[in-house]
């Protein structure tokens, strides 16, 4: 099948240049399958456009390796992403493609009269279910709906959870590691916000972090609103100035932090959805970490990739996405967004300069019913009970990776995430620029 | 013997906790309660006033230890004693303790009376209590109001300590912690503010004035723009007399009826991130008051013993601030921070007209409004950093003296006395030739960013200038983040001017860019935290 998907804006996305084009005809004659070094936008998009496999093709308690690359691996793995997921000694393990139902009440309590305005804007929407139940790949605005569809998925919030990231070089060397956690509560939940009076907040978030002591202390809040036109307001305390700050909001393109990601990564596309143009691209089975036992080993050479985890082979919607600005750092991003539970597997960012790889995500995910019998590890600093996650039938967000291929240097996360449930009277004093005036010190 | 080996096993169990985190290289939890951090670090200074000479002015070791003790959770306290209405409540300290080695290193610093040598104590110490929407923090605390960066206009609850590296370090460590309460009830929605909250802050009896070194002979002395020597002279008609100067400090005691107290409002309106703020306080710049009353000239022995005290008058500060994302066309934050301020001590020149100087004591109050406009804008400057943006920061600090008179007068000198233009030697008076400008203005700018595949290499650039006396200000930092624990600092301080010889109110190039006085410094720094 050839995609015949363009922008919805009407320009079609670029397709093989002659160059580029002589030199996978050179590549094809040279080897049966992608180079593992070629990492270039058109070899991505000429994965998805290749061979669309079944299931099938792996067998549920299969443990791959290297050994079963090619025959198995390469047509579910995304083609940028080899060069670090194929490693000797990789090990996989393989399990039987799930059904994770949404929550009992998912969908029963939304508000009507929501619709995506003419630059594909989601416009109304107050959240308590997917806004799009369907996806049809002839609707001009598909990928738009689906990714519409993974912003207001069950399960994004709501929760606690510490964390721990390390950033690794690529000979596997740790050049830091940071502890913090982030508390997350939905308002806006169909018909109803949380706090009455609140309609208007579609989430709010603190993150604090633990260490290392120069980052000990920082904490930020987050408040993202219904109306996606407007921009999330946030503030920053920083315990050397002993106040919060105002922060910007629009800035979205820098790395964070030192991490290897930028604001408009996160969940695989944290923008504006009028700062782009989009098109979709199909669908395309992936092997995803979709419901992994446990926060998962990370192996490979340089010690940034899932390894000895498990593995599901899932339907994904392939988006792509091009910012509109002429000074972003992307050229094109794909995103392959899982076509039952909405959240994001696999993230692909390309250079603008040469639109080779730049940034790259995978995530981890764990569904919380799979709590009751394998239950995760804690996180070094805090204790939880995770026996509270089980009934919420959401996915938990168990971690990342996010590589930047230029550098190179990746950046790990493990989450320990347990649900919490705020009530009104809580949320409203927790999530306050009250909480934001003082903090550890 | 027994007590040494007692502290030599506190010592390393210490040692034990900090230095060989088993789970943690950042907070160390003693028990699940219990969470303890802090460093050490090592700050080494050489002051150089020309590209040939320098000094070793400070080598100051400090080890801070912090720690919060989480004892009251889900309404219980201690895990056992139901707290009603209470929910959470922690105890916090931060104990510091810090020597400066270049005064037993150094034989130039042996005489003096060991001031800033040695500094070792619980810096803060406070409780919070959770009983929302209302919380309470009680105990020895910080309390930062404004939007203003490193200039005092709302940020005036806490004195600072300017004695040991005047301004230039980080405000958290300068600030002098005060015994006080600090009350918020949280609002929330009300009227058209969002986010709203109001705050009460008393301060009983702790009033404590900034900390000022005027001693010569400590290398951050404070000794205006003239020599590093104290007036032993004065000069009355052609006569040299010996001055016998004594300075008498009318601090407030600790009596309630010093106390200090005062309020915030605050919330979004709009988009607009707004406050308004009062503090009724006690000046922490002293006053001086010349009692000419007391002032005696004894002719036989050739001395005039003069009399000043150091007063410290009651302050009311009324402050507005606002605070706004601008996300579509600057993609900037703005910040607004103006205040009016009545009980700003002065001092007016000997001989000033009954009518400025009523009371003959060449001092008053005087009313003082202050206008900051501050711009934040994270900024891409690919051709110096193509992965991360620039945080850049600037401020336009704008002082009016609303009750302005020629007479009044800043920081005196001190010059070599002579009469009849012949120079006597060791003998010195003190002068002052400072006047205060109605208008005062100070513009500021910083730059930083991060370089390195995990951003551990952090410059910053930092500017200040000031337009009237043309003195100015910069600074050059650059922290690497060695590994987890190890910090590395390097900063370069220059302060230089532009022309001229007037000397404005904020310490810049025109006090310390001056030859003879001159305060280039290059710093550096090594941390192990934990």
């Amino acid at each position: 099948m050839k995609l015949q998907a363009k922008f919805t804006n009407g320009t079609h996305y670029r397709r093989t240049s002659p160059r580029i084009l002589m030199a996978g005809v050179l590549l094809w004659l040279a080897a049966p399958s992608y180079a593992l070094e070629d990492q270039s936008y058109e070899s991505l998009m000429k994965w998805i456009e290749d061979s669309r496999p079944g299931a099938e093709t792996v067998m549920p308690g299969q443990h791959l390796t290297e050994k079963d690359r090619q025959s198995l691996l390469e047509p579910l793995i995304p083609h940028s992403a080899w060069k670090y997921y194929f490693f000797d000694g990789m090990e996989m393990e393989i399990a039987a493609t799930g059904h994770y139902p949404a929550p009992d009440a998912w969908g029963e309590n939304m508000a009507s009269g929501y619709k995506l305005d003419e630059e594909g804007t989601l416009v109304g929407f107050t959240g308590g279910g997917f806004p799009f139940s369907e996806i049809n790949s002839d609707d001009p605005n598909a990928a738009q709906k689906v990714l519409w569809n993974m912003l207001w998925r069950p399960g994004s919030n709501d929760y606690n959870m510490p964390m721990v990231t390390w950033l690794r070089s690529e000979d596997g060397s740790l050049d830091r590691e940071m502890e913090y956690t982030s508390v997350n509560t939905t308002y806006a939940r169909g018909d109803k916000s949380l706090v009455p009076g609140y309609e208007e907040v579609k989430s709010k978030k603190i993150m604090e972090f633990r260490s290392p002591r120069d980052m000990a202390g920082a904490k930020n809040m987050t408040i993202e609103y219904v109306d996606h036109y407007k921009e999330d307001s946030g503030w920053l305390y920083m315990p050397a100035q002993r106040k919060p700050r105002r922060t910007l909001a629009s800035e979205r393109t820098g790395e964070m932090m030192g991490m290897d990601m930028i604001r408009e990564d996160l969940n695989g596309f944290g923008g504006k959805v009028y700062e782009n143009n989009w098109a979709y691209l199909g669908k395309r089975k992936v092997l995803a970490t979709v419901n992994v036992s446990d926060n998962p080993e990370i192996g490979g050479p340089s010690l940034w990739v899932p390894h000895k985890t498990r593995w599901e082979v899932r339907d994904t919607h392939v988006i792509l996405i091009e910012p509109k600005a002429k000074d972003h750092p992307y050229s094109h991003r794909i995103v392959f967004i899982d076509a039952e539970t909405y959240w994001t597997h696999w993230m692909f960012a390309f250079d603008k300069e040469d639109d080779q790889l730049l940034r790259m995500a995978q995530h981890f995910l764990k569904y919380s019913e799979s709590y009751a019998t394998e239950p995760a590890t804690q996180s070094s600093y805090v204790k939880q009970d995770f026996s509270k996650n089980i009934g919420h039938k959401v996915f938990m967000h168990l971690g990342e990776t996010d590589i930047n291929a230029k550098k190179p240097h990746a950046t790990i996360t493990h989450c320990h995430v347990a649900k919490r449930d705020f009530t009104p009277a809580r949320a409203k004093q927790f999530y306050s620029l009250r909480n934001m005036i003082s903090g550890r010190r | 013997m027994i007590m040494s080996r007692n502290r030599i096993a506190l010592f390393l169990s210490f040692l034990s906790l900090t230095l060989f985190p088993a789970v943690s290289w950042g907070i160390v939890d003693v028990t699940d309660n219990l969470e303890l951090e802090g460093y050490v670090k090592a700050q080494n200074i050489m002051r150089a006033s020309g590209l040939h000479d320098g000094e070793l002015i400070q080598q100051r070791n400090t080890a801070q230890l912090e720690g919060k003790y989480y004892f009251l959770e889900d309404n219980k306290a201690f895990g056992r004693f139901s707290t009603g209405p209470i929910e959470e409540a922690t105890f916090t300290f931060l104990a510091r303790g810090a020597y400066d080695s270049v005064y037993d290193i150094r034989d130039s610093y042996e005489d003096t009376d060991d001031k800033g040598k040695s500094e070792y104590k619980v810096r803060e110490a406070f409780v919070d209590f959770l009983m929302p929407p209302f919380t309470l923090r009680l105990g020895r605390q910080q309390v930062v109001w404004g939007e203003t960066d490193n200039f005092r206009a709302l940020d005036v609850i806490n004195p600072l300590d300017l004695s040991w590296h005047w301004s230039r370090e980080s405000w958290e460590d300068i600030r002098i912690p005060l015994w006080m309460a600090r009350g918020i009830y949280d609002i929330g929605k009300i009227g058209p503010f969002e986010e709203s909250f109001f705050e009460l802050i008393v301060i009983p009896w702790d009033f404590q004035p900034n900390k000022v070194s005027t001693d010569p002979r400590h290398p951050w002395a404070f000794t205006g723009a003239g020599l590093a020597e104290t007036a032993n002279s004065a000069i009355i008609g052609d006569e040299l007399f010996d001055l016998d100067l004594t300075i008498r400090d009318i601090r407030p005691d600790r009596k309630l009826r010093n106390g200090q107290g005062g309020f915030r409002f605050k919330g979004i309106l709009g988009d607009v991130g707004v406050s308004l703020n009062y503090f009724y306080g006690i000046s922490a710049t002293p006053g001086v008051k010349v009692r000419g009353d007391l002032t005696q000239l004894n002719l036989d022995t050739q001395t005039l013993s003069a009399v000043v005290d150091k007063v410290y008058p009651r302050t009311h500060v009324l402050g507005l601030t606002a605070n706004y994302s601008e996300d579509r066309y600057t993609q900037s934050v703005f910040r607004l921070e103006t205040t009016l301020t009545k009980g700003i001590p002065v001092s007016i020149a000997a001989g000033a007209p009954i009518g400025i100087d009523s009371d003959g004591d060449q001092y008053d109050t005087v009313r003082q409004s202050v206008v900051m406009l501050g711009i934040d804008r994270p900024t891409w400057i690919k051709l110096l950093n193509d992965q991360r943006t620039f945080f850049i920061s600037t401020q336009f600090f704008w002082r009016r003296y609303l009750d302005h008179s020629s007479f009044y007068q800043g920081v005196s000198s001190v010059i070599p006395a002579s009469i009849g233009g012949e120079v006597i030697a060791d003998r010195f008076v003190s002068t002052n030739t400072n006047r205060l400008d109605r208008d005062e203005f100070v513009i500021t700018f910083s730059a930083s960013t991060s370089y390195g595949r995990a951003g551990r290499w952090k410059p910053q650039f930092v500017f200040a200038y000031d337009p009237r006396s043309t003195g100015a200000y910069n600074k050059l930092v650059l922290e690497y983040l060695w590994t987890k624990h190890i910090v590395f600092k390097a900063e370069q301080h220059f302060y230089w001017r532009e022309s001229g010889s007037e000397q404005g109110p904020w310490s810049l190039g025109d006090l310390w860019g001056e030859a003879g006085n001159r305060r280039n410094e290059t710093v550096f720094s090594a941390t192990f935290q934990f």
